[in-house]
């Protein structure tokens, strides 16, 4: 009975640790990228961040920090990657904007698939949707945090961003 | 040849809308002498198709005829059978005799003359000046373009006065003018339209000054709507489905459905021109739901589009059979389809998954508003906005900023949603920017504790918010407006609801998943389920087809295994920040049961306000019934009732005499309920006077809680509450259970509910049963080695038998035995807790301390406004860092990636039921 009810947990139980869990669960990633890109910008506008991890193995569980330099960003919504096995809504965790420092966030995720369902070399993991404001162009700086294995180990992986204005239909 | 009396002609005419009518003879008439219908009663039918100059229908000659007023009686003579004088308002009319031009039209004419629509057809009567509302300038946003009887031309801005009859029955009225929209009249079941103008059309209806117009519908339709009335035997399973134009079919056999292909003749700037008109398909209806700039709408037609606000959509007119009288229904096109919850309980903690499908059925772009209940102990820390495959997660922002992006990313065309919430157990619903025919779904999750009382876990999903009443002056009031309503309330927000006679298509579906770790002995609900079970622990639960209108609370009871339930303590401790949170489940002491109570002062207050119309105040009066039988001598009591002012049974409490209870029955009896709902009267005579040091004054307020200045009255019970202990108790189908649970918690006491399904002497037997036996009062907690903060409730409630109370806070040290001391009986009683050890399982802790210190600083906030800013800021910061929903946080979810075509969306506000047993006359702001 209670081997059950473990069992049923541990799903909610492993999104509650997802963010903190890796931080400590997984070694020092192999490589943590950092991509910058500089746009014109107008007062108010929106655009997405899709953020790719190039792996060469099958990623299991991944962790990013994006931040803005300038102060223009606001992230308004984080999408779910192109792999089925990240079909779910990442997690996270905007501490810094509650600290009032310049926004940033971080995003992770993680699969329990089986090795063959998990993404091998350039996916993209997650999508930022974010608003911009001001006439400063933004800076983003993008760091891989961790990025492992369905086993729990690094994976020498990198990750890039590419910026997009919304586009009309 | 048929006769009829007058009296089966009085009940037709009252039948079909006339108020009010003192009849003064009674005779047997020959049927030619009375023509068919209300209309014809005022004049004769005149030659078909032409524009008759009748003689009077019936005649006064023969002497004065003096009229009899209420109360009165004569005797009338057989040979006075045609002197007939019809009344009303105790003025004498004989204005039956007066000359009127009148004209009827059947069916052929019309299609004579080339006309398709009743409304177009009325338009032509020579009494009717055509009234069609236009677009701009008017108040009703709704209806531009309706088609409105005004049989003597006046102003119809506040309502033409014209009664518009479908079969002598009442029309649905369309706006706030009270009007009726001819459009809304199926054309092709019109068998004969009859107009009455002239003094006579005064007798049908207050709003009928300036006339009537009676649509009979062909005798072949009503043929055809008696065989879907009848029962469908079971051994032939009907066909659901829609009928054709002009033509009807039976929907299960729980409905007549009349489709209509003739509908929309009319364009909003009020001309028939060909360019809206050009893009309706057979069975759809323009729909206009906001009032666009003229320049705008003359832009749209030069274009050859529909314009900002114009709309075409799906429009279904059904009879349901069960009704006394055929009625249409109309089925409004909103855009929330769906409600899916998806709940699992393990334990006594809920993790519920809320998802509303928003669907677009207009033919332009919308932003749908949406005003929903959730539980008011719900921690709500998960939105997401799905669109197709692509799940876009919300982000936890302060109110205004979510808000500021939410309107940006509109302004832009982008797709967006917002969560706010207005009361804790109310929120609000954006969704910007949904395309035609395009659907966005989001999907909210929630954790929260259930609810344990004698055995038995309560898990509770409302559907509905209940109509509140706002005192005036509320500072943030919760409007209750009609659905047609479509102007935004600057002063506060506004639940929409459907008139009487309206539908829609949303329907929800609720599955719940128990696993409480014991076996489960017994269930029981509200709604009918359909129960699967996994082994004696596990079962999993849903709603039955046909049980999914949303309009009354969801509530599921469980019993588990016998003496399972015990205080207990349970720990988390967050690796990542190393901080501790802890839960107590307080359990009374099973001695208590030995013991008697002392004698008790028991104040009834009784909500007599008008959304306690009815069933309600029926179920509040037989719980109190109930009540008073329970009472000992020794006890005294005291009934107060409150509405608009308040009144009671006697000046102080008295004593629990048989001749004091047959007094307070009688009192009861006599109660009924029309007015607002100013409760703060009911709480100061309640608990104004001065305390009796012999009794323990227990305060009982039966209300459905529909109000809203909820802080007003939390406030006044803090500041008036003294030694007494409140019970707070709901009644209806879907009570504010935020005041409620609130009220008694501010009361130390304890809140119950009374559903129009359950017996009020076991609701009220049950509260005896609590209160006959001494409570533990004056708790306190020994946390041994633990060093405790920030701990909720800080006022920790009396233990009552049957009722254990869960106290949850912050800790640093080591979690071990912790003592339970009070004083029960006059004596010292003292409970070790067992501590079931820290686990991560309990990692559902951290969310439900942050949601209990938001609960207890918004009763800050409510009692202590001086401190508003610092305590706001608190509360802000809490739910930021727990991911919570508040009233200074939403979330908001913008998808970036793309742009919509065209304007920014119409706003279409979407309506909702009035909860079961409450009368939408009574309780809806008109």
């Amino acid at each position: 009975m209670r081997h059950t009810r473990i069992a049923a947990l541990f799903g909610v139980v492993a999104l509650g640790l997802a963010l903190a869990g890796m931080r400590f669960a997984l070694a020092q990633p192999g490589l943590a990228a950092e991509s910058a890109a500089r746009f014109t910008s107008s007062d108010v506008r929106f655009a997405t961040i899709d953020v790719y991890v190039d792996s060469p193995e099958p990623l299991a569980a991944w962790q990013f920090e994006l931040r803005e330099a300038t102060g223009s960003m606001a992230v308004v919504g984080v999408e779910n990657g192109e792999s089925a096995a990240f079909a779910g809504t990442p997690h996270y965790d905007l501490d810094a904007v509650a600290q009032g420092r310049a926004e940033r966030i971080i995003v992770a995720d993680y699969s329990l698939g089986e090795r063959a369902t998990l993404p091998v070399g350039r996916t993209r993991v997650a999508t930022v949707h974010v608003r911009l404001m001001g006439a400063q162009a933004p800076e983003f700086q993008l760091q891989l945090i961790a990025a492992g294995n369905a086993a729990g180990e690094a994976i020498d992986a990198a990750a890039v961003i590419e910026l997009q204005e919304g586009r009309a239909e | 040849m048929k006769t009829q009396t007058i009296v089966q002609r009085i009940r037709a005419l009252a039948a079909g809308g006339a108020l009010a009518f003192l009849l003064v003879a009674c005779a047997s008439v020959d049927e030619d002498a009375v023509l068919e219908s209300p209309a014809a009663a005022a004049a004769p039918p005149p030659e078909a198709g032409t524009a008759g100059n009748p003689a009077p229908a019936a005649s006064n000659e023969g002497g004065e005829l003096q009229p009899i007023h209420a109360g009165e009686t004569r005797q009338q003579g057989a040979g006075n059978a045609d002197e007939i004088i019809v009344t009303g308002n105790r003025i004498r009319r004989d204005d039956f005799q007066s000359t009127n031009a009148t004209v009827t039209v059947n069916a052929e004419d019309m299609k004579n003359l080339g006309i398709v629509s009743v409304a177009e057809m009325v338009n032509q009567l020579p009494d009717n000046v055509a009234e069609q509302v236009s677009g701009p300038g008017t108040d009703s946003s709704f209806n531009p373009g309706e088609s409105i009887a005004n049989l003597r031309g006046l102003n119809a801005d506040e309502g033409s006065r014209s009664l518009v009859l479908v079969d002598s029955s009442r029309a649905l009225e369309s706006d706030a003018s009270g009007n009726v929209d001819q459009n809304m009249i199926p054309t092709a079941l019109a068998g004969r339209i009859e107009p009455v103008t002239g003094g006579a059309s005064e007798t049908y209806a207050a709003d009928a000054m300036n006339g009537v117009v009676n649509v009979i519908t062909e005798e072949q339709a009503q043929r055809r709507r008696q065989q879907a009335e009848a029962p469908v035997p079971a051994a032939a399973p009907s066909q659901p489905g829609l009928g054709g134009a002009g033509s009807g079919g039976n929907a299960g056999g729980r409905a007549f459905v009349a489709g209509n292909a003739a509908f929309a003749q009319q364009v909003a700037d009020g001309s028939n021109t060909r360019s809206p008109l050009s893009r309706v398909a057979p069975g759809e209806e323009l729909w206009i739901i906001s009032q666009p700039a003229a320049d705008e709408m003359m832009a749209a037609v030069a274009e050859d589009a529909l314009g900002p606000g114009v709309m075409i959509a799906r429009f279904i007119p059904v009879v349901f059979p069960d009704q006394p009288a055929p009625t249409f229904y109309r089925e409004i096109p909103l855009p929330l389809k769906h409600t899916d919850v998806n709940a699992r309980v393990e334990g006594y903690v809920g993790t519920v998954d809320v998802t509303q499908q928003f669907e677009n059925p207009y033919s332009e772009k919308i932003e749908a508003i949406y005003m929903f209940p959730l539980p008011e102990k719900a921690a709500v820390s998960e939105f997401v906005m799905t669109i197709g495959e692509r799940r876009i997660r919300g982000i936890l922002r302060g109110k205004e900023e979510a808000q500021q992006i939410y309107s940006q990313a509109r302004a832009q065309g982008y797709q967006a949603s917002l969560l706010t919430q207005h009361r804790p157990n109310v929120f609000e619903q954006k969704v910007a920017n949904i395309e035609p025919g395009k659907a966005i779904d989001i999907n909210i999750r929630y954790y929260e504790t259930l609810a344990y009382q004698d055995g038995w876990y309560s898990f509770v999903f409302p559907t509905v918010v209940g109509p509140r009443y706002n005192p005036a002056g509320s500072p943030d009031p919760l409007h209750a407006v009609p659905q047609w309503n479509n102007r935004p309330t600057p002063d506060g927000a506004a639940v929409r609801y459907l008139t009487p006679g309206m539908t829609t298509s949303h329907d929800i579906s609720i599955a719940v998943e128990l696993d409480p770790g014991v076996a489960i002995e017994e269930i029981d609900s509200s709604h009918e389920l359909e129960t699967r079970w996994r082994n004696d622990d596990v079962v999993r639960v849903s709603l039955r087809d046909g049980a999914t209108l949303p309009n009354k609370d969801f509530r599921l009871n469980f019993r588990v295994a016998g003496e399972t339930i015990k205080s207990n303590l349970l720990t988390y401790v967050d690796e990542e920040s190393g901080e501790g949170y802890f839960t107590l489940m307080l359990y009374p002491p099973a001695g208590l049961e030995a013991l008697r109570r002392q004698p008790l002062e028991l104040v009834f207050v009784l909500d007599c306000s008008g959304s306690m119309n009815g069933a309600p105040l029926a179920q509040a009066k037989a719980a109190i019934l109930a009540a008073l039988d329970r009472l000992e001598p020794n006890d005294s009591f005291q009934i107060i009732r409150f509405s608009n002012s308040s009144s009671q049974l006697g000046p102080r409490p008295v004593a629990a005499t048989p001749e004091n209870i047959l007094l307070a029955r009688n009192y009861l009896y006599g109660l009924n309920s029309e007015g607002g709902t100013e409760m703060i009267t009911g709480i100061r005579a309640a608990l104004g006077f001065p305390a009796d040091a012999e009794r323990l004054r227990f305060v009982t307020f039966l209300t459905d809680g529909f109000i809203g200045n909820e802080a007003q009255i939390l406030d006044e019970i803090d500041r008036r509450l003294g030694s007494a202990r409140i019970f707070s108790f709901g009644v209806g189908a879907s009570p504010n259970r935020y005041l409620l649970e609130r009220m008694a918690g501010i009361g130390r006491g304890a809140v119950a509910y009374l559903s129009l399904q359950d017996s009020g002497r076991m609701v009220m037997d049950a509260f005896f049963e609590r209160i006959s036996h001494p409570a533990m009062l004056d708790v306190e907690i020994d946390y041994g080695s633990m060093a405790v903060t920030d701990v909720f409730p800080s006022r920790l409630p009396d233990l009552f038998v049957g009722r254990p109370v869960v106290v949850t806070g912050k800790f640093t040290g080591r979690a071990g035995d912790v003592e339970l001391e009070g004083r029960a009986g006059g004596e010292r009683v003292a409970v070790t807790l067992d501590h079931e050890g820290n686990s991560p399982e309990h990692n559902f802790l951290p969310n439900l301390w942050a949601r209990l210190k938001i609960a207890e600083l918004e009763d800050r906030l409510a009692v202590d406004p001086n401190s508003a800013y610092s305590i706001a800021a608190e509360i802000r910061q809490t739910a930021i860092n727990y991911e919570l929903m508040s009233d200074y946080t939403s979330f908001v979810a913008v998808d970036a990636s793309t742009i919509t075509e065209g304007r920014t969306g119409t706003t279409v506000y979407q309506a909702v039921p009035v909860p079961e047993g409450v009368r939408y006359e009574t309780a809806v702001e008109r």
